[in-house]
């Protein structure tokens, strides 16, 4: 039987359930190595940089949209009825360099470019019981951070 | 014995289509027995061979029990797609050089249309591991999607331009239309490019490499050897490859790059040539995008300088650098960059007809995208 209807789950392994398990409680967490601090996606083991031990942590959510894209091909499941769309990578205030893939909340997005502030907020995924990251632009990021 | 003491001596391929009806061990069986009547060998002469898949082939050794090689003394299977290229053609060389075998063939056969493709129905739902599981989930899950990412994120930097990327499948569109192996040969306007469909913006149609089916096989032996073979060697001058950021397409420092601005110093210094020297470039072109940032990289344009290169006719006949003169995997099909070697070896042979490239010595091909991929140089002159 194809299913068509239903997006692509996540498939969690040892070093990201962490990640998928907070997403589950409505918590966005990242890989952060105890020792050197430094932010890591995709979470490891240990620290690519120091070997510390990695654990996991909150983060703001906020962030700056790196790129994105807008699909118009009928390509992965669960997303064939909503073309086209939108799907951003956005690099995270927390550390420069880690960037998430997210859906651009809004449809396709032709009021976004490059450079915008985005908040990530986690939204339900069909057929699985963990959410997946959505990048809302911010009108104004001053009011943002003071709030 | 080093690199340089390598030549290919045999070329041969199926033809490409769009639904070849066969398995991918009797393509590869054909393409391979194609390149050792090339070559004026026979299967008995073979005692290497090398491949790489997906898990989209058959392996080294089936295909040399179906043409009859009894015993491979040196076979290796790669895993990976068109990054791996080089890698492929640089371990059978290394083999040669170190005398793990003597003769050895290197191939890619796969059903790129007829077989499993991305975007093509799948058993039930599914679940995507790896880094993919971050991106699956969100609708971001294939090739195309990453390299417009990649685009969008130059034409930002740069101020390139959808017209910048049509100029380069329009030029080897116009190439293809002097090659009958190529799957599209039908010239192609501005105006056409532009009224293509978007695949994902900022890429359309037009910018992404058309999937075909068939196999492509190479022979490869020693320069000495060589002469006593039906063809004139050409030979190996350096082969590099570069994989880094974990190949990770999202963390991935700058998308402006690929891994060709990090193998550029070791592909220039190996080969104490520059891009001055180059005749014919086959630049893997999975979508126009890695065109434009490839020949960046490589020092054959200024950045953001792509576009006008090919609009002024640099990277055509006349110009400085015949860029993909058999038109590509955009045109002649998509058999994951073992192709664009198969034209370099015809080139530097002469033996190009119609496309042929006036007094071409020297031939760079690259494969691969984004952060992994390889660069080679062949020429006509001994080391």
């Amino acid at each position: 039987m194809v299913d068509l209807d239903t997006p692509p789950a996540p498939r969690p392994d040892a070093e990201t359930a962490p990640y998928w398990e907070a997403t589950a409680e409505g918590r966005m967490v990242l890989g952060r190595c105890r020792e050197c601090r430094r932010w890591l996606h995709p979470p490891r083991e240990a620290c690519p940089t120091c070997a510390g031990p990695v654990g996991f942590e909150a983060v703001s959510g906020r962030g700056t949209v790196f790129s994105f894209i807008t699909v118009h091909q009928p390509t992965v499941p669960g997303y064939l009825r909503e073309l086209p769309y939108s799907a951003a990578l956005v690099e995270i205030d927390e550390q420069p360099g880690v960037r998430l893939p997210a859906r651009l909340a809004g449809g396709a997005g032709a009021h976004v470019q490059i450079g915008d502030r985005v908040t990530l907020e986690l939204a339900e995924l069909a057929g699985s019981d963990y959410r997946v990251p959505v990048a809302r632009p911010v009108a104004d990021d001053i009011g943002a951070d003071s709030a | 014995m080093g690199l340089e003491d390598v030549a290919i001596v045999g070329i041969g391929r199926t033809s490409f289509t769009r639904n070849s009806g066969r398995t991918t061990g009797a393509m590869a069986a054909e393409a391979v027995r194609d390149a050792l009547g090339d070559a004026g060998l026979v299967a008995g002469d073979v005692d290497g061979m090398v491949s790489f898949q997906a898990g989209d082939s058959t392996p080294s050794a089936a295909v040399a029990a179906a043409v009859g090689v009894d015993d491979l003394a040196w076979s290796a299977d790669l895993f990976g797609g068109g990054n791996v290229v080089v890698t492929t053609i640089g371990e059978a060389a290394r083999a040669l050089a170190t005398g793990a075998c003597s003769v050895a063939v290197a191939y890619r056969s796969m059903n790129g249309r007829s077989g499993s493709r991305f975007g093509t129905a799948t058993e039930g739902g599914f679940a995507v591991g790896g880094e993919a599981q971050f991106g699956g989930p969100v609708g971001y899950l294939v090739p195309p999607h990453w390299m417009a990412m990649w685009a969008a994120r130059h034409q930002h930097t740069y101020g390139s331009t959808c017209e910048d990327l049509g100029a380069i499948a329009i030029t080897q569109r116009s190439h293809a239309a002097a090659n009958d192996h190529a799957i599209a040969q039908q010239p192609i306007t501005l105006d056409d490019y532009l009224a293509g469909r978007w695949v994902v913006e900022p890429l359309r149609i037009f910018d992404c490499a058309y999937e075909v089916d068939g196999a492509v096989a190479l022979v490869l032996t020693s320069t000495d050897r060589a002469a006593d073979l039906a063809q004139p060697p050409v030979r190996i001058r350096t082969a590099v490859d570069s994989t880094s950021a974990g190949g990770s397409w999202d963390q991935w420092p700058d998308p402006t790059q690929m891994f060709s601005a990090r193998l550029a110093g070791r592909l220039w210094e190996g080969s104490g040539l520059g891009p001055g020297d180059i005749d014919v470039a086959c630049i893997y072109d999975c979508f126009t995008y890695t065109v434009m940032a490839v020949l960046e990289d490589l020092g054959f344009a200024e950045k953001g300088g792509v576009g006008e290169l090919f609009r002024s006719g640099g990277a055509t006949y006349g110009g400085d650098t015949v860029v993909n003169p058999h038109g590509g995997l955009l045109s002649e099909g998509y058999l994951h960059g073992m192709n664009h070697h198969f034209e370099a070896v015809l080139q530097l042979r002469g033996g190009s007809g119609a496309r042929q490239v006036e007094d071409a010595r020297n031939a760079l091909v690259t494969a691969g995208a984004g952060p992994y991929g390889g660069a080679i140089i062949y020429t006509t002159e001994a080391g």
